[in-house]
């Protein structure tokens, strides 16, 4: 073995993403999977992303910094991510995938490394770099995603223990299957919102009888 | 008894009675003004403009026709009945173009509905002539206009003899021609349908506005054809069309581009074709640039054009043509849709657009860089609002609009902020930004919403040197001007911290050498202690 395996949890998602293809069966084999630092990293991804809404360079940033709204920022990075467990591992237990709830957590997770890394680059560049010198930026923020997204898709492939297209497959109905989630979600809230009225013009009711 | 919160509630409502009663009696002018941010949210701004007064048909009393005497006879003759050299003007009928002829200050209105123009001078309080028996020196009858809506007047520097100097043009709708007269009405030149081999047998020639440029080429506005104006050389023959819009890309007109890619000719054919939007109206500059509007719902395409010699856009070149122009989102009430159609544009002596939006009454005052100035008028039924603004004209700092449904003209005079917006502008456009300043702040004082304001007194600073202060007023206010700004500071910036630059560099290089040679030692020692 040319690596010493037996390093800190913390080191483990810098590891996978230096080694895409072999990181990713090495943590199996370990039996590496840190929910902590799991954790840690999606929240980063959560903070990362309001950093980039609200300390991109003037030169750089189109985001409607006018009103700030933490809500869609949640919603689009920690309520998407467990969408994203969620719908993979609904979807992947029903074809013979072998990644637990945890594990698919996990190793998402680390596969956001390298979009972070280089997201904290591209924010802090947007405040030095002229607009003539967006090339750097752009390609700053291409190479992070590329990179990112191969990490998932050889994530999601072995800890499936899938083959590369069935994996590129399931990850398209994956996305299919967070759409319903989210659909659902969105149905449910506006269930009990009514509901909600309902039990609150009951109670304004009451209290109009028996206040008088 | 009272409660606390009914005395609360009625201390609440007569403080907002006397707020409104307060508002109502300041509130004098019956549009607000406002400019949009950053963002493209509208704010709220001083008015650069307000109402003058407003015209209509009854105002101008009685008018003379222009013809003489002797002319008038013949024409009762031809007409078989008398007519009158004195006329009671009389309320519009559906008027649709002013034109204001600056060499002789006089304004020529198109009163379409009652087929003839008035002509009266820029206070609208002098005498009126009318015009509406044209003597036709080809036929020699004298002959009368048919809904006509459009004019532009002209002036041949090297004519034969003064009265042949003016040279008036008349978009003639119902009767498909466009006469060219001299200043006392007689046709000399008559232009009319081009030969079917320029011009498609199946479309019509109703000249729907009209202009032409200092060589005598005439550009004739037809509504029903998208190739652009029909371009006549100056003696009537059909030169060419002129400065067509481009194809709007929606979705539908790619997949055509797509099959027509893919399909030969034959089956091509039967897609349905994408033509553009035809312009509706134009108008042309004192350097001959001639400037087309397109009226539409849904377009986004060319909304507004400046149109070189060659007829094409020199806005593209500029990046001012991906600019919204008019209002920056439509909104949507009962599935009307709300959002600016302009229907007009005026180019004033001093390069200041401005463009008429016809369905919201609004008029969108911009610089020849297309930097928003102004947004003024108003629909609705009270004086100084639109019903259904027709065209636009501005002569002297003094604004006119016509209003079609309404029948009547209105103008705009500046107010004392307008005043000082355009000073600082033209300093500005002269680059004179240190002399611009001044005006500037006087504007932020009066209202500190207005943008354009932030980017003159960032090149000001920017001109002294003072490229954090030029940051800070380019902030959110202008991309390029900060680049520029943040260009020279960080020039500065790292030129005065060039040594710290390099010591920094240094220790970061010598601690890595250092760090990593400490490393090496104790690896080796490790491995010896363990042999």
């Amino acid at each position: 073995m040319r690596f010493d395996l037996d390093m800190p949890a913390w080191k483990w998602p810098f590891y996978v993403a230096r080694h895409p293809f072999e990181g990713f069966e090495d943590l199996r084999w370990k039996k590496a999977y840190n929910m902590k630092v799991a954790l840690v990293i999606v929240f980063c991804f959560f903070l990362v992303t309001v950093c980039q809404t609200v300390m991109t360079g003037f030169l750089y940033n189109n985001n409607y910094v006018k009103i700030f709204n933490i809500v869609p920022l949640f919603t689009s990075t920690i309520v998407l991510f467990f969408t994203w467990v969620v719908g993979n591992w609904s979807l992947c237990t029903l074809f013979d995938g072998e990644g637990k709830m945890k594990e698919i957590c996990v190793v998402s997770a680390y596969a956001l490394v390298p979009y972070l890394i280089t997201q904290v680059v591209v924010i802090l560049a947007s405040n030095v770099l002229l607009r003539n010198e967006a090339a750097f930026i752009m390609f700053m923020q291409y190479f992070g995603i590329v990179w990112s997204v191969v990490l998932m898709i050889s994530a999601i492939k072995t800890v499936h223990q899938y083959t590369v297209p069935k994996t590129l497959i399931a990850i398209l109905f994956t996305v299919l299957a967070m759409v319903i989630i989210l659909f659902l979600l969105v149905l449910l809230m506006s269930l009990f919102q009514q509901v909600y009225v309902f039990g609150y013009s009951i109670y304004t009711e009451l209290m109009y009888r028996f206040s008088m | 008894m009272p409660t606390k919160k009914k005395i609360l509630g009625a201390a609440a409502a007569s403080i907002m009675a006397v707020t409104m009663l307060t508002t109502s009696i300041v509130a004098d002018q019956p549009y607000e003004g406002y400019q949009y941010d950053w963002w493209g949210d509208p704010v709220p701004s001083q008015t650069g403009y307000v109402v003058d007064k407003v015209v209509d048909g009854i105002d101008f009393g009685t008018g003379v026709r222009y013809n003489t005497d002797e002319q008038l006879k013949e024409i009762s003759e031809q007409e078989g009945k008398t007519v009158e050299k004195t006329v009671e003007i009389g309320p519009l009928s559906d008027p649709m173009d002013i034109f204001i002829d600056r060499q002789t200050e006089k304004v020529y209105i198109v009163d379409s509905g009652n087929d003839r123009i008035l002509v009266t001078d820029t206070e609208l309080t002098g005498k009126v002539t009318v015009m509406d028996y044209f003597y036709n020196t080809a036929t020699g009858k004298y002959e009368t206009l048919n809904g006509p809506r459009g004019i532009f007047v002209r002036h041949d520097s090297d004519a034969e003899s003064p009265d042949k100097e003016t040279i008036i043009y008349i978009a003639d709708y119902e009767n498909g021609r466009v006469p060219v007269m001299y200043e006392d009405g007689s046709i000399f030149l008559e232009v009319t349908r081009p030969s079917s081999e320029f011009y498609e047998s199946d479309v019509t020639f109703q000249p729907n506005k009209v202009l032409a440029d200092v060589a005598g080429n005439i550009y004739v506005n037809i509504k029903s054809i998208t190739d652009g104006a029909v371009m006549f050389a100056p003696d009537g023959t059909f030169s060419s069309y002129y400065g067509a819009n481009r194809v709007q890309q929606t979705a539908q007109a790619i997949a055509n581009k797509f099959w027509k890619t893919i399909l030969d000719r034959e089956a091509a054919q039967n897609f349905i074709q994408n033509v553009p939007m035809e312009f509706s109206n134009f108008d042309i500059d004192d350097e001959g640039f001639i400037y087309t509007v397109t009226e539409s719902k849904s377009a986004t395409t060319d909304i507004f054009k400046k149109l070189n010699p060659a007829g094409e856009n020199v806005f593209i070149k500029l990046g001012y043509s991906e600019l919204t122009f008019g209002d920056m989102a439509s909104y949507y009430v009962h599935g009307m849709n709300y959002g600016s159609s302009i229907s007009d544009v005026d180019i004033d002596e001093n390069g200041v657009i401005r463009l008429l939006d016809y369905r919201n009454g609004r008029v969108f005052e911009y610089t020849d860089e297309c930097d928003l100035l102004f947004i003024y008028g108003g629909t609705g039924n009270q004086k100084g609002l639109f019903n259904t603004p027709s065209a636009i004209e501005a002569y002297n700092n003094t604004v006119y609009v016509l209003d079609q449904r309404k029948g009547s003209i209105t103008t705009f005079k500046r107010t004392e902020f307008g005043d000082i917006v355009h000073e600082a502008m033209a300093l500005y456009t002269e680059g004179k930004y240190e002399e611009a300043r001044g005006p500037w702040m006087e504007v932020l004082t009066r209202d500190s919403n207005y943008w354009f304001a932030y980017i003159g007194l960032g090149n000001a600073e920017m001109s002294q040197g003072n490229y954090e202060t030029a940051m800070d007023y380019f902030y959110m206010n202008s991309r390029g001007g900060y680049n520029r700004a943040f260009k020279q500071f960080r020039m500065q910036f790292v030129r005065d911290n060039f040594n710290w630059f390099i010591i920094i560099i240094v220790v970061v290089i010598v601690a890595i050498v250092v760090l990593k040679m400490l490393v090496k030692k104790l690896k080796k020692k490790k491995a010896g202690g363990k042999q």
